[in-house]
């Protein structure tokens, strides 16, 4: 007798597959982090003069190596914005919130990250907000617990 | 026909354990600046970049090549990247020859790297798959049996690996980048080491190394405006077949042959053993030299351990055909970039620019990377002429 592949349904099996592994961030980025654990936040000078939060490893127009890093205000305006209604429980904020593009003071570019705000109407394009320190910091980005509503 | 391509430019770092001083991208930055450097070039020379590396699951980066844009300078030229297992670094090489050779860029720059100390290649080599047992195994483990059948076939005796093991150290010893320096290596210490695969020791096996290679690929006129001497890439080659299958020849790989046979063609080689001045290897453990020794049709088949045992591949031996004056994988591997290592190292050789592993008047060496179960081969012949 034959048999035949279609008289069972094709089988199928979960798996879950995963590997432990190591970061290293070289010194911009390690000095970059180490600033926010001591409630600093510092950018990257390029060779044309801009100065960039996040900083670069290397330029990204001339390709050079950021050599030097320097303090700038933990305060600045936002850029673009999109309201998040139903927070997620991996989001940063247990309730409704914006994710931002915040450019910080005197800089260019710009850095995404959360901001917390009562209401969505509060948010708007050319808004300036500042840094929320998290309470205990460590050397991560999330040393900024987010960004807040800043009221001059 | 093709253009001609050189390489003008090499770069490497020093090979070790660990740099955790150093991210991924500054790694690969350092070997590239070194290649450019080498060639007395700038970023704004380089027209376009070809990168590999070892599968994303090695080290957890997803499409590296994107993230690693900046620090090659990639921005507003093509980047591409090579994936083709452990002999990425041969074949993302001759890739970037191809650009080259295409006639369509003048300078293209190559670079090859893994983080071993920040990865998990062991375990991401021989993940669980469903509807499968797990053989936990990693390369060795898979290579092992191998390796015990070609002893089997040959009849060869057991001090072939462990002399391998112990020469390739010993010639890692005149190159400064190597990472295992073993002044005091000898046979007696690779066979008290631990069996782990047997008959694999641990001093017959590779070191898990971090490092970076880089070469800039020039076109006939960029060699011709390089300050030093080019290495001419006088033929190239690629095979694969698939890891399994019914009557597969995995222990002398036909995919080997024919990659040989096709690249010896394209350089003129009727004798490789004669016409070949020195060679460097994939041999990531100590068997595969008389292994590929026979598959690159150095010597008939069953003769490759009789080479290794008479000294032909040594070079402080004086033997006539050195393999792996650099000391080789088995001195040094930061997987991804291994092949490209061979393929840099070869040409250094015929670039007179080896050091104290220099095989003295090279005229013609051959680069060799193997990888995943012995399936996929890149080779090319560089030479100190043109043609």
């Amino acid at each position: 007798m034959t048999d035949t592949l279609n008289e069972l349904p094709p089988l199928t099996q979960d798996f879950e597959l995963g590997f432990t592994y190591t970061r290293s961030l070289g010194p911009v980025l390690s000095r970059f982090l180490t600033g926010l654990r001591d409630g600093q936040v510092l950018a990257a000078r390029t060779r044309a003069g801009t100065l960039l939060v996040p900083p670069p490893e290397f330029e990204p127009v001339s390709g050079a190596s950021i050599k030097e890093l320097e303090p700038v205000a933990a305060e600045g305006t936002v850029l673009s914005w999109c309201w998040v209604s139903q927070p997620s429980s991996s989001a940063p904020l247990n309730k409704p919130f914006a994710w931002v593009l915040v450019r910080f003071e005197g800089c260019d570019g710009a850095m995404l990250h959360a901001l917390a705000a009562d209401a969505k109407e509060q948010v708007h394009t050319g808004m300036r907000v500042r840094v929320r320190w998290a309470p205990e910091r460590v050397g991560n980005v999330k040393d900024i617990a987010c960004f807040e509503v800043h009221k001059q | 026909m093709a253009n001609h391509a050189a390489v003008i430019g090499v770069g490497q770092v020093k090979y070790q354990t660990q740099r955790d001083d150093v991210s991924i991208a500054g790694l690969v930055r350092e070997a590239a600046q070194n290649a450019l450097d080498d060639a007395q070039l700038e970023w704004s020379d380089i027209d376009a970049v070809v990168i590999g590396k070892a599968p994303d699951m090695f080290e957890g980066h997803m499409m590296p090549e994107l993230y690693l844009a900046d620090a090659l300078c990639a921005t507003n030229k093509p980047i591409l990247r090579v994936h083709t297992a452990g002999s990425v670094g041969g074949s993302t090489a001759i890739v970037a020859a191809s650009h080259v050779q295409s006639g369509v860029f003048e300078r293209v720059l190559t670079v090859a790297y893994e983080k071993q100390s920040e990865s998990n290649a062991m375990w991401a080599l021989s993940s669980k798959q469903p509807f499968a047992t797990h053989l936990n195994a990693g390369a060795g483990g898979f290579f092992a049996p191998l390796i015990r059948e070609y002893i089997q076939r040959s009849n060869a005796p057991a001090e072939v690996g462990m002399q391998v093991a112990v020469k390739d150290r010993l010639h890692a010893l005149r190159n400064p980048l190597a990472h295992l320096h073993m002044p005091d290596i000898d046979l007696a210490t690779v066979e008290a080491s631990p069996m782990l695969w047997e008959p694999l020791r641990f001093l017959e096996s590779c070191p898990s190394s971090d490092g970076a290679c880089a070469m800039i690929i020039g076109s006939e006129r960029a060699a011709a405006a390089s300050p030093k001497k080019p290495a001419w890439i006088r033929g190239t080659a690629m095979r694969s077949e698939p890891t399994n299958f019914a009557g597969r020849e995995q222990v002398n790989p036909q995919a080997g042959i024919d990659c040989a046979k096709d690249v010896y063609r394209q350089a003129g080689i009727q004798n490789p053993r004669k016409d070949l001045d020195t060679a460097e290897i994939y041999v990531p453990f100590s068997w595969y030299e008389p292994m590929w020794l026979e598959n690159l049709g150095f010597c008939d088949i069953g003769e490759g351990w009789k080479l290794t045992l008479e000294g032909a591949t040594s070079l402080p031996e004086g033997g006539d055909i050195p393999w792996n004056c650099s000391g080789g994988v088995l001195s040094t591997n930061p997987i991804g970039a291994s092949g490209m290592i061979r393929f840099a190292e070869a040409a250094q050789q015929v670039r007179g620019l080896a050091g104290d592993y220099q095989v003295e008047g090279t005229q013609l060496a051959l680069g060799h990377a193997y990888g995943g179960g012995a399936q996929f081969f890149s080779m090319w012949v560089v030479g100190a002429e043109k043609q």
